[in-house]
């Protein structure tokens, strides 16, 4: 790191320095979570650029309705994480990026779509390697296409065509192995 | 216990951990986990769970994005506070442009004063001037009426005895008209009367009475023939007649007989 080291707190004291609207919390926040969230953007972004705008604009959205967030809803990563999706989601349903994907298209068809569609396990995405143990192939592939892509559950269940109940069944199961394997 | 325990194997808290609770599932799983400690503590472990797994996908966003992200926080923190400023603004804005607007009000009503008080001063002036100009045709009136009402109470008095004189050989057409009070000793010229040729500076007409023969002064006259008044003359007690002859201006001790004029006896 050639720049001086990142800022770390805990979540309350996070939260209440973000409160107080003091700009230390908002590099402390960046350096935090940056990785994580642009972790789950990159994932349904794919162009990088357009990833790294999304990412911008999810630390500003955080910044300026943190007014809409209590701790009594729960995690601060849960609400980031879903601000995150939703702002990747909406980028990519967007007008501008779909002529923009067009354009690719002509250029490279079966890539694209190849991209933008792969719930396939990436192990140079994903990283760790004990988790490709502890979680089974097809409850990490309905994980990560729910957590990382944004499908609904319902959609899910349409895109592998497996029955709602199973879908569920399985995402259940998937994050009791993820509770045991982190405990 | 039965029904929370239920509640947290249904696979909701895991939906509502993914973002992928509805609104409504969401508000119940907030109002459940605050409720119950149960739910609470089995959501956060979820919700840990996610966070952990997010932390082993993370993905690390390039070098310069963070000075990036974070100036643009800051340029949207200045622009927030500028446009507080000019909300701010806005009724400054307001209150100078109301009193450019009053000074203008202020200025009109100044000018429209100034001129409605210079017309007013010229119009007081304008009758001012009528006013005067009244004033001395009311003291002509005035005047007027005195002096026939003078003339009235010669008439109407008994003691007066009018007298026309007739002209001469000298001036055959001239006549003249005096009325005569022996009671009062007035003797008066009714100006409008005279018909005798003007006189010249040099020269005036002069009243004699004569009495016992001889001939007494009763002052001079000029025939004006814009005059119609009753000329008063020195007083007189007893004459057998009047004559009016031209003299010297001022009047001579005895009349010039070769200019007489008129003669008239009682």
């Amino acid at each position: 790191m050639s720049r001086k080291r990142k800022i770390s707190l805990t979540e309350d004291e996070l939260v209440l320095s973000l409160r107080n609207r003091e700009k230390i919390a908002v590099e402390a926040l960046y350096d935090m979570y940056s990785a994580s969230l642009y972790g789950v953007i990159s994932r349904i972004v794919t162009d990088t650029a357009t990833a790294e705008d999304v990412l911008q604009e999810t630390f500003v959205k955080i910044w300026n309705s943190f007014s809409g967030y209590s701790t009594e809803k729960g995690r601060l990563f849960t609400w980031m994480v879903n601000i995150a999706r939703n702002l990747a989601i909406d980028k990519i349903r967007s007008k501008d990026f779909k002529n923009q994907n067009k354009n690719q298209e002509l250029e490279n068809n079966v890539t694209f779509i190849d991209e933008q569609r792969n719930t396939v396990y990436k192990p140079e995405l994903l990283g760790i390697r004990e988790l490709v143990e502890t979680l089974k192939p097809e409850q990490k592939s309905i994980l990560d296409l729910v957590y990382f892509k944004g499908y609904t559950h319902v959609e899910a269940a349409d895109e592998l065509g497996i029955p709602l109940g199973t879908i569920k069944t399985r995402l259940r199961m998937a994050i009791m192995q993820l509770r045991k394997h982190f405990n | 216990m039965e029904n929370i325990k239920t509640y947290t194997e249904s696979g909701i808290l895991e939906l509502y951990a993914l973002g992928d609770a509805s609104p409504e599932e969401r508000l119940q799983v907030e109002a459940m986990a605050e409720k119950h400690q149960a739910v609470k503590a089995e959501l956060d472990e979820i919700e840990r769970s996610m966070q952990l797994y997010a932390e082993h996908n993370a993905v690390q966003p390039p070098e310069h994005l963070r000075s990036k992200v974070l100036d643009s926080i800051h340029a949207g923190d200045l622009a927030t506070a500028n446009s507080k400023d000019n909300v701010i603004a806005l009724p400054v804005q307001k209150s100078y442009s109301f009193y450019k607007y009053a000074f203008a009000a202020c200025l009109v009503l100044l000018l429209t004063s100034v001129a409605a008080l210079v017309s007013m001063y010229n119009r007081l002036q304008e009758s001012n001037t009528q006013l005067a100009a009244l004033r001395l045709d009311n003291q002509h009136f005035t005047n007027k009426v005195n002096l026939m009402d003078h003339e009235l109470q010669i008439f109407r008095d008994a003691s007066f005895k009018f007298l026309k004189l007739q002209g001469t050989a000298h001036s055959p057409s001239a006549q003249l008209t005096i009325a005569w009070s022996p009671v009062k000793k007035e003797v008066m010229i009714d100006m409008g009367s005279v018909k005798m040729p003007m006189n010249d500076k040099e020269h005036q007409y002069q009243l004699w009475a004569l009495v016992k023969g001889k001939p007494v002064d009763l002052g001079v006259f000029d025939k004006n023939p814009d005059s119609a008044a009753m000329k008063e003359m020195k007083p007189i007690a007893y004459a057998d007649a009047f004559a009016v002859t031209l003299e010297p201006r001022g009047g001579s001790p005895s009349p010039t007989m070769d200019e007489m004029m008129v003669i008239g006896k009682f």
